[in-house]
């Protein structure tokens, strides 16, 4: 319990997690700790298991094997997590308000209290005008900053987000990603980032985790760990950055000759 | 569609269904009608106004109402609920779903031995029947349209707390559905006028019952009378729930 409570203890941590099926393992060995407030990203090639195992880590599948220790609430009115998804997965029934206090809902707090908190995440992301209107009639980007709106607005300790501007236009995932990084300043939510941009990753997280099959059939897992330190606010031209990158890309075996990952 | 075309339409429809009842009506004046088999359309408003005066035509309205909107809640009511159990637990799915095959072909007018065994001439006997066609109607659409429900919802009602079987329910099966559902419930009403008159043509009081004694003495301009006011019937209800449709369902549109 004291560990617990200790304010730098592990928000997540994740020992010999194994993820799949008996017969066809996809993850294995997967040991990762995530430190209050730290963002941490997860890249890897397409079907290596990243979004599955961002589900392990929130619980909404079991692992084979290993365990995962998710730090419980802290605040009152707040839950341990939350998560922002690719698709923004609003619900059309409700307009944008009523989305974003989704997760507020049976956490004990009244109707007006309800509203509240949930304007507060919305002026966040910029949207408290569009407070009262329905889903279908915002933008692509719009819906996800509800999605992300929506995720905060429960005051999580660790926020999962899967691939969550992947979906958009590039001028649109840009602005976005520049938002996500001064959100973070003002949010005590550690983040756990899957992408598969290595770039987005440089340029958001702490520390970058490369997901990768040490062989073509055996099951992912985790290849490296990167620590990025540049200050935030990257930029993309910044020196250090495109260093940074190619690691990773070695890594990932995206740098290797194409004949070699395709044979 | 613009506002003029929209008016457009009306004019042509209103024009059209004004030659259709002068046509009829001058077929008969130049006899190339038998009178005795069709009534004269400009027969009918004094015919109506007859019933009403005598009291008849409110009180078989009144009872025909009765039948129908007891069938219509109790089928709709079972329908949804049994409809949308069965999408949502997969055991309740199983167990029932050859019952379900094995009646549902079964005409609700096929009911009618039965209902007049079970219940003798009386109401009920029409409510149960009118229950049988409103039921299947909505038991499938609510069916199908839980089913049709995106998987991704309820992943995200997991992730914000609303796990549980009956946040589930009332946060996405039912809104999600609901559009669905209610296309059933609509349909139902179209559906239940139809067995109501069958059903009376039985001797239960009520709208059919005045039409078959009117054709026994070959008063067709009652009959007429009748058919127009179950037409106008389901038109008034057929309104006011499309009201209440578009109302709920305002998200869409």
């Amino acid at each position: 319990m004291a560990a617990m409570n200790d304010a730098s203890a592990p928000v997540l941590t994740a020992r010999g997690v194994r993820l799949g099926f008996a017969d066809d393992i996809v993850l294995d060995d997967i040991d990762l700790e995530v430190a209050p407030r730290e963002f941490v990203a997860m890249v890897g090639a397409s079907g290596v298991g990243k979004s599955t195992l961002l589900r392990a880590f929130a619980g909404l599948l079991a692992p084979l094997r290993g365990d995962v220790h998710l730090s419980t609430a802290e605040a009152s009115a707040s839950r341990a997590w939350s998560m922002v998804f690719q698709a923004p997965r609003l619900f059309p029934w409700r307009r944008v308000r009523a989305n974003v206090e989704l997760g507020l809902e049976g956490l004990g707090l009244s109707r007006d209290e309800r509203r509240a908190r949930a304007m507060e995440p919305l002026s966040l992301v910029g949207l408290e005008e569009l407070a009262e209107r329905w889903p279908r009639t915002l933008s692509g980007g719009q819906q996800q900053r509800v999605g992300i709106a929506r995720a905060l607005a429960v005051r999580p300790r660790v926020l999962f987000m899967d691939e969550p501007f992947s979906a958009l236009d590039a001028l649109t995932r840009q602005r976005l990603q520049s938002e996500l990084t001064e959100l973070r300043q003002r949010s005590d939510a550690a983040i756990v980032f899957v992408t598969h941009d290595i770039e987005e990753a440089v340029l958001l997280a702490d520390r970058v985790v490369v997901l990768a099959k040490p062989d073509k059939d055996a099951p992912a897992t985790v290849r490296d760990i990167v620590t990025i330190d540049l200050p935030l606010a990257r930029r993309r031209e910044q020196s250090g950055f495109r260093d940074h990158v190619q690691r990773l890309e070695q890594h990932i075996g995206v740098a290797a000759t194409p004949e070699e990952t395709t044979s | 569609m613009t506002r003029p075309a929209r008016h457009r339409r009306t004019l042509i429809s209103a024009v059209s269904l004004a030659t259709l009842v002068a046509l009829w009506e001058t077929a008969l004046r130049v006899g190339w009608l038998p009178s005795n088999l069709v009534p004269l359309p400009s027969q009918i408003p004094g015919v109506l106004w007859a019933e009403v005066l005598d009291g008849i035509w409110l009180d078989v309205v009144l009872s025909s109402l009765s039948h129908y909107s007891i069938g219509l809640v109790i089928g709709s009511v079972l329908g949804i609920a049994v409809g949308m159990a069965a999408a949502l637990l997969p055991r309740f799915d199983a167990a029932h779903s050859w019952l379900a095959r094995l009646l549902r072909p079964i005409p609700p007018l096929a009911w009618i031995p039965f209902a007049i065994i079970w219940f003798g001439v009386t109401e009920t006997a029409a409510a149960f029947i009118i229950s049988i066609g409103v039921f299947w109607i909505n038991y499938f659409t609510s069916y199908s349209a839980v089913r049709a429900i995106n998987d991704g919802y309820y992943e995200v009602a997991r992730a914000f707390g609303q796990g549980g079987f009956s946040a589930r329910l009332a946060k996405i099966s039912l809104p999600a559905a609901a559009p669905g559902i209610l296309g059933g419930l609509r349909a139902g009403l179209g559906q239940g006028w139809m067995t109501v008159v069958a059903a009376e043509l039985f001797g239960i009081p009520g709208i059919g019952q005045r039409m078959m004694e009117a054709s026994g003495l070959l008063a067709t301009d009652v009959v007429v009378v009748y058919m127009l006011t179950i037409a106008a019937l389901y038109a008034l209800f057929d309104f006011l729930f499309m009201r209440i449709q578009r109302r709920v369902l305002r998200w869409q549109q």
